[in-house]
């Protein structure tokens, strides 16, 4: 088991007020596991992600990863891409490698390595502002691979895209984890886009309105490459839907 | 000589090919862009970079993909972007800029002298939105380095 979701909850407390936004989140992800969690807005579904990777902390329960309190590595992908402006494509890869690796040479190669396995040879010195909304995410993706995390953590990295844009990364994206030399070993992925997460996922984790719980955890049967235009397909959309209405 | 160019990126053109290809190779320009929610102006500059990249061919309002497109979603990452060095390097702005950048001193050109450039060919008040597209579009296909600190492009060594 990779990483285990124990019983976690979550209350944001001011003088005030005091709002519950998890409540009782119980699930464990395997190897190989591609999960998208989906749920209404304000559910609680990015907060969830926020707490597995470390960036919050639950107010109750607990994230073990491989049985251990201890966080492996795992990377994030952003909505905004949360690129440094002033950083060129390959220095923003190379500064989250300062804390792993000593050597300018091996943070210099391992950037390279990823800036081409996402298709960015030829900007590896372009500025942020210089690249389109899909070349920013690609940046995003070969920063978040770079690390070579065990998991990998997405929060809605498609919707700044424009729609073609999307369609193509979300291409590309299960083009890498398709790849056996890439990393992550399992993705865990926030989306409010139903039809995304049925076409990405094998499991897809359903949040009720706030507090978010499980309402329902599915195994996506659909063979790859999948087709949205498959009425298979749409019969697993449908079935989303309804479990979230 | 006036031309049009797409204003689209390597990315919205693989997702439109993408797309069509999931509605079986061939697919209705207007219920394309209906799918994406967009109005039909607005995936017209994908389907005119599509086509002048020969991924697609367009009649009647359909748009059916290319075998070179078959063969580009077919491959992986690596692959496609080969795939696409060979279609950019054959679009004529992009040959007539590379020939005039072997003719440059170093291979190099200024930005305001390939917004010049480009001026003469495309009819457009917005010539810099161009540059960005027509410059990424080569950068994407490995022919091209921009340099934005210096403002100037030139020659990747190996073209």
């Amino acid at each position: 088991m990779l990483v285990e979701i124990r019983n976690v909850s979550k209350t944001y407390e001011s003088e005030a007020t005091k709002i519950q936004v998890l409540d009782s989140i119980n699930f464990s992800v395997e190897d190989n596991d591609f999960v998208c969690i989906v749920g209404p807005s304000g559910c609680g579904k990015s907060t969830l992600l926020r707490i597995i990777v470390g960036l919050e902390k639950p107010t109750s329960g607990e994230v073990i990863f491989k049985g251990k309190n201890s966080n492996p590595k795992v990377a994030m992908v952003f909505q905004n891409f949360a690129l440094f402006p002033w950083l060129s494509v390959k220095e923003n890869i190379e500064l989250v490698l300062e804390s792993l690796h000593q050597q300018e040479k091996e943070r210099e190669a391992i950037a390279c390595k990823y800036i081409k396995a996402v298709g960015l040879d030829g900007f590896e010195r372009a500025y942020p502002g210089e690249l389109s909304g899909g070349m920013k995410q690609r940046v995003g993706f070969a920063r978040a691979l770079a690390v070579e995390p065990v998991l990998l953590c997405m929060d809605e990295p498609f919707s700044s895209l424009d729609a073609l844009t999307a369609q193509n990364l979300k291409d590309e994206l299960l083009l890498l984890w398709g790849d056996p030399n890439m990393p992550p070993d399992a993705v865990i992925m926030v989306t409010h886009n139903v039809e995304e997460a049925v076409y990405l996922a094998n499991r897809i984790i359903i949040l009720s309105q706030r507090p978010g719980k499980i309402i329902a955890d599915l195994r996506i049967e659909l063979e790859r490459p999948r087709n949205r235009k498959d009425p298979e397909f749409y019969r697993w959309v449908d079935k989303v839907y309804s479990l979230i209405v | 000589m006036d031309m049009v160019f797409p204003k689209a990126t390597i990315s919205e053109i693989i997702g439109l090919l993408e797309a069509v290809n999931d509605a079986g190779g061939i697919e209705d320009a207007a219920r394309l862009a209906a799918d994406f929610d967009l109005e039909l102006d607005e995936i017209l500059p994908s389907i005119d970079g599509a086509e002048l990249l020969g991924f697609v061919s367009v009649n009647n309002g359909n748009i059916e993909l290319t075998q070179d497109a078959r063969k580009l979603l077919d491959a992986g990452i690596r692959e496609r972007k080969k795939i696409m060095r060979d279609k950019v390097a054959g679009v004529h702005i992009i040959k007539e800029l590379k020939e005039k950048l072997m003719k440059s001193q170093e291979h190099r050109m200024s930005k305001s002298e390939t917004l010049r450039f480009l001026q003469k060919r495309i009819s457009t008040s917005d010539i810099e939105s161009y540059f960005r597209i027509i410059i990424n579009w080569a950068r994407h296909a490995g022919l091209l380095h921009y340099n934005s600190d210096h403002e100037e492009i030139c020659l990747m060594a190996d073209v």
